[in-house]
């Protein structure tokens, strides 16, 4: 019985396995996923252009061609001008830098948030865990655009009072740039309404993980708690995380589209592939070509950071591995 | 022979909404080196609550109210965290009843193995992964060291309670404490489990604790059993007395072989009729009074203590009730001595 047990288990897959590892295992199953190598292509391109966009462009994003106004796309503009005459390829172009600085950083501000309170709550529970819970479903509960608008409107000119007395005392130009005002409330408005979602995720994993199995036969072996964290709860929070990250990127980026459409998104004149949509929205019927450029990046992005999300998790998620 | 783990005036309860789960209620019991000890009774009774006591591994909730458990005589629930820690696999190894979650998917058998025998032992990665190898093939798992480098679900059920088996054991501990360990396995693999654990017991003179709530397995493998019911002991006996000359009712219907309570004709029973008692408000009187045959009015008004029976061939023999069953006529109704 034994040894029929053993052999059901296949002699191949036992050769083969023992030469792997998890990380190899994982990119070799991410790579046999269709739709996640899919993806990444446009991620990678996003993150390229984003880092060597204002050195590829044809044009500079402000710069206005007066003779070409709304012009249709050519050879000379590839995607067409704006009503100001600027070349609508090399503001997307740099507008996947706006697209890139808001998904990372609103997303890591969230995610440090979401994972100190999420942690807190799952680990020390009672009043805490109920503080944190009664946060979130506070926040959750606001609807996410009303919440920005809110925060533009109060915070928006005495911040900008404040940095131009900063000026005035430091005569230090930093302060001069009111765009980084609205950068600062943007990336606050979206990490004020990520947070929520990834302390839930994080306190759930803890909760979870903690009253499993492996981790009561690891304690019963006499593991001390920091190894236990390390090794066993952390790596198993991991794959739901990297999925909710991932798709967390793209929305971030669809929320501040929105804020721009609203007017409490990034202002001019660093173009936002939003606030490109918003203002193309308003003659779409008669130069389509400002909306559909922006809106296909747009769209494009968020899908492809949705399927690499998935990919990663079934790829890090040994118990889907068949066997 | 000595005594290795002495347990006594054991109490556990977990804290609910409404009060206290009393799990665990005053359970003593001692164990000899190298004696096998069974542990029985119904889902629920608190056999596993009263083995994660010994070596606090219960969840927030729980809290143990009064007690000592003497391991060798230092008193497990006063040591400190890090004492506990050196406890828990290396004196006390423990098995549970899930095998197929009881191993961490993200980290390969070589490293999981490897990692008590690193801390406790003070074994080199390299020691410690030659020591796993070895170890999977004394638990019946060939090419050891191949395997140390798969992962958990490249195991099957069996297979894998065979890696919890050699963890448990891998640094000589004194007692094994396997809380039905075969309850999720099919038939065939059970009985492997079982053989492999008296064979690895034989070996290396382990004392072990085998819970079950199965009395057919009992009668291979123990010296002694323990039988629980709603956080009591209430009967405690050497294995063959057990099941030759049972005293308590609860014992005598886990056989099997309890007379109806309503005298019903002709129902020979193989599951005791009624439930468990509520252990959120347990009386303080016999708690199985409720679906005993045998009971009179003292049972309703004292509990019975745990305590040694009459005429027994064995002096460790003991039982909590109020009547001796064996001179009580009950209205049987045909109900057979065997199932
Ligand atoms: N986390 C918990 N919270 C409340 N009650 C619990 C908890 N865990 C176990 N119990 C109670 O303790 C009793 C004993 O459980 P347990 O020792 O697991 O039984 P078993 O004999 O089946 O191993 C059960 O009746 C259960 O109601
Ligand atoms: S004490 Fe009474 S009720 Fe309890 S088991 Fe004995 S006879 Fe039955
Ligand atoms: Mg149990």
């Amino acid at each position: 019985m034994t040894t029929q047990e053993i052999t059901a288990t296949g002699d191949i897959e036992i050769a083969e396995a023992s030469r792997t590892n998890l990380w190899r295992d994982a990119v070799a199953r991410l790579a046999a996923n269709r739709l996640a190598v899919v993806a990444i292509l446009p991620i990678v391109l996003l993150f390229f252009i984003a880092a060597f966009g204002p050195y590829l462009t044809p044009y500079d994003f402000l710069a206005q061609d007066f003779t070409a106004r709304l012009a249709s796309p050519s050879s000379e503009h590839w995607l067409g001008t704006d009503e100001l005459g600027r070349d609508v390829f090399s503001r997307i172009l740099y507008g996947a830098r706006t697209a890139v600085s808001v998904g990372l950083v609103s997303t890591a501000i969230s995610l440090i948030v979401g994972l100190v309170m999420g942690s807190l709550a799952g680990y020390l529970g009672g009043r805490v865990d109920m503080l944190v819970v009664w946060l979130t479903d506070m926040t959750r509960s606001m609807p996410a655009l009303l919440l920005a608008i809110v925060i533009n409107l109060t915070l928006k000119v005495p911040l900008e009072a404040w940095m131009e007395q900063m000026y005035l005392a430091s005569k230090n130009t930093f302060f001069r740039q009111t765009m980084w005002v609205d950068l600062v409330l943007v990336f606050g408005a979206l990490a004020l309404i990520q947070w929520p979602g990834y302390a839930r995720l994080i306190r759930g994993q803890i909760l979870s993980i903690r009253s499993r199995n492996y981790v009561l036969a690891a304690r019963a072996l006499g593991m001390p708690t920091g190894r236990i964290l390390t090794r066993y709860v952390i790596p198993n929070a991991m794959g739901p995380l990297i999925v909710a990250v991932s798709a967390g990127m793209g929305g971030a980026m669809v929320l501040e589209s929105a804020f721009s459409f609203l007017g409490v998104g990034v202002q001019l004149p660093i173009p936002s592939w939003g606030k490109m949509i918003s203002d193309g929205l308003r003659m779409w019927q008669t130069h389509p070509h400002l909306l559909v450029g922006p809106a296909v990046m747009m769209a494009v992005i968020t899908v492809s950071f949705a399927w690499l999300g998935d990919g990663l998790n079934d790829a890090l998620n040994p118990r889907q591995w068949g066997g | 022979m000595s005594v290795l783990l002495d347990v006594q005036e054991l109490q556990t309860r977990f804290q609910v909404r409404k009060g206290y789960v009393y799990a665990v209620n005053g359970v003593s019991f001692k164990l000899e080196e190298g004696e096998t000890l069974a542990v029985v009774g119904e889902s629920g009774c608190g056999k596993s609550v009263t083995m994660l006591s010994l070596v606090r591994l219960l969840p927030p909730a729980a809290s143990i109210e009064n007690g000592k458990v003497l391991l060798r005589g230092d008193d497990l629930l006063q040591i400190d965290q890090r004492q506990l820690r050196d406890v828990r696999g290396g004196q006390i190894g423990m098995i549970f009843q899930d095998p197929m979650t009881s191993l961490n998917p993200f980290i390969n058998i070589g490293t999981q193995m490897s990692e008590p025998l690193i801390y406790h032992r003070g074994m080199s990665k390299k020691e410690a992964l030659a020591r796993s190898a070895e170890l999977l093939e004394m638990v019946g798992i060939p090419d050891g060291e191949a395997r140390l480098r798969e992962y958990p679900h490249q195991f099957s059920g069996g297979m894998r309670q065979r890696v919890m088996i050699a963890m448990s054991m891998s640094c000589e501990p004194a007692v094994l404490i396997a809380d039905e360990p075969t309850t999720a396995l099919d038939v065939t693999i059970q009985a492997q489990i079982v053989e492999l654990v008296k064979e690895l017991r034989d070996r290396s003179g382990v004392a072990v604790i085998w819970i079950t709530h199965d009395l057919s397995v009992v009668a291979g493998i123990a010296d002694r059993v323990i039988v629980m019911y709603a956080g009591y002991i209430v009967e405690e006996a050497p294995v063959d007395a057990l099941f030759e000359d049972p005293r308590h009712p609860y014992t005598v219907g886990l056989m099997g072989a309890l007379p109806s309570l309503e005298g019903e004709t002709g129902t020979r029973l193989t599951t005791i009729g009624g439930s468990p008692p509520d252990l959120e408000d347990l009386p303080d009187f016999c708690p199985f009074h409720t679906r005993c045959p045998y009971s009179i009015d003292r049972c309703r008004t004292e509990n019975p203590m745990l305590e040694p029976v009459a005429d027994a061939s064995d002096r460790g023999h003991r039982a909590a009730c109020w009547v001796d069953i064996r001179e009580v006529e009950v209205q049987s109704n045909g109900a057979g001595a065997s199932s």
